[in-house]
């Protein structure tokens, strides 16, 4: 795997490079299912959630925002941004509805998936992109602590407490 | 990370986000120098036909001077054409030579009131 691919597959720093339509479109595949679960935790829609990735990649896309030096840490911190303005500008009002699956249960588990949504809605912001970056960006901790910008010790504090929260919520269903 | 988290962490993969819809990367601004080039092309193109318009007239044209033959059983020569843009430049360069060709013209598509069976006599037994 090349330095520039490792580095858009994980969150290691890029010099300081133009990104390619490529290059975006690597970092779509790869984070996308990811950020959307992400976008969806602070609106209550699906499609503004996507339409809030939509919007971030296109800026990436069309060389609108400077470049970042780490995409993914860019990329999470645009589509929280993007989500929170869109948010405060009552774009969505409405509570986050609970009832829509932004998450699929591999074993058809809907209640399985909907508590997990739901738990990781309540989870501290800084909690929950450390979760998501890890299990659905598949980034190390090292990773995430060299895109978030602080210590891996402060990571690896974070991701415990929200597994432990995680955990507690999910004990019915992970056992069934 | 101990073994309860691993296997926690297992668990938690059970699950998928959605995958996004389709990224509409159709929409992608296509670089300057290319569409300086489309621009370019596309420019040429609309000069380029204008110019051989306006060098290779077609019939449609030409303007048709078509008198009707039931009215006008004298006239000489039906369908007799004079296009417009031979005479716009014949008038700049040469309006005496112009003249002479209108004459000449008029002589062959107007009605001619001369001769035995001109306009005027079938009018007047009318």
């Amino acid at each position: 795997m090349s330095y520039k691919r490792k580095a858009l597959a994980t969150g290691d720093p890029l010099e300081p490079k133009k990104l390619t339509g490529e290059d975006v479109r690597l970092l779509y595949d790869r984070h996308g299912p990811a950020l959307l679960a992400y976008a969806c935790s602070f609106v209550a829609d699906t499609g503004i959630a996507e339409d809030i990735v939509h919007q971030v990649f296109v800026k990436l896309l069309q060389g609108e925002t400077a470049m970042p030096e780490v995409p993914v840490a860019y990329l999470y911190r645009a589509v929280r941004n993007t989500a929170l303005n869109a948010r405060r500008n009552g774009f969505r009002d409405a509570p986050l509805d609970h009832a829509t699956s932004w998450l699929v249960h591999r074993g058809g588990n809907r209640e399985a998936a909907l508590a997990l949504q739901a738990a990781l809605i309540e989870l501290p912001e800084e909690q929950r992109e450390v979760v998501v970056m890890r299990i659905w960006s598949g980034m190390t901790l090292e990773e995430i602590a060299s895109a978030a910008g602080v210590s891996l010790n402060t990571i690896a504090s974070r991701y415990r407490y929200a597994l432990e929260k995680l955990r507690e919520r999910l004990k019915p269903y992970e056992k069934g | 990370m101990t073994w309860q988290d691993d296997r926690f962490e297992h668990y938690l993969r059970e699950f998928q986000p959605l995958k996004p819809r389709g990224f509409p990367w159709q929409t992608r601004r296509l670089p300057e120098w290319l569409r300086r080039l489309a621009a370019a092309a596309v420019v040429t193109v609309v000069l380029g036909t204008s110019l051989w318009f306006a060098t290779h007239p077609s019939e449609r044209g030409k303007t048709e001077i078509v008198t009707n033959g039931a009215l006008v059983p004298e006239q000489k020569a039906t369908g007799a054409s004079l296009s417009l843009l031979p005479l716009t430049q014949l008038a700049v360069s040469d309006p005496v030579r112009l003249d002479a060709q209108l004459a000449a013209a008029s002589r062959r598509v107007l009605p001619d009131f001369r001769g035995e069976r001109s306009t005027l006599r079938v009018l007047a037994k009318e």
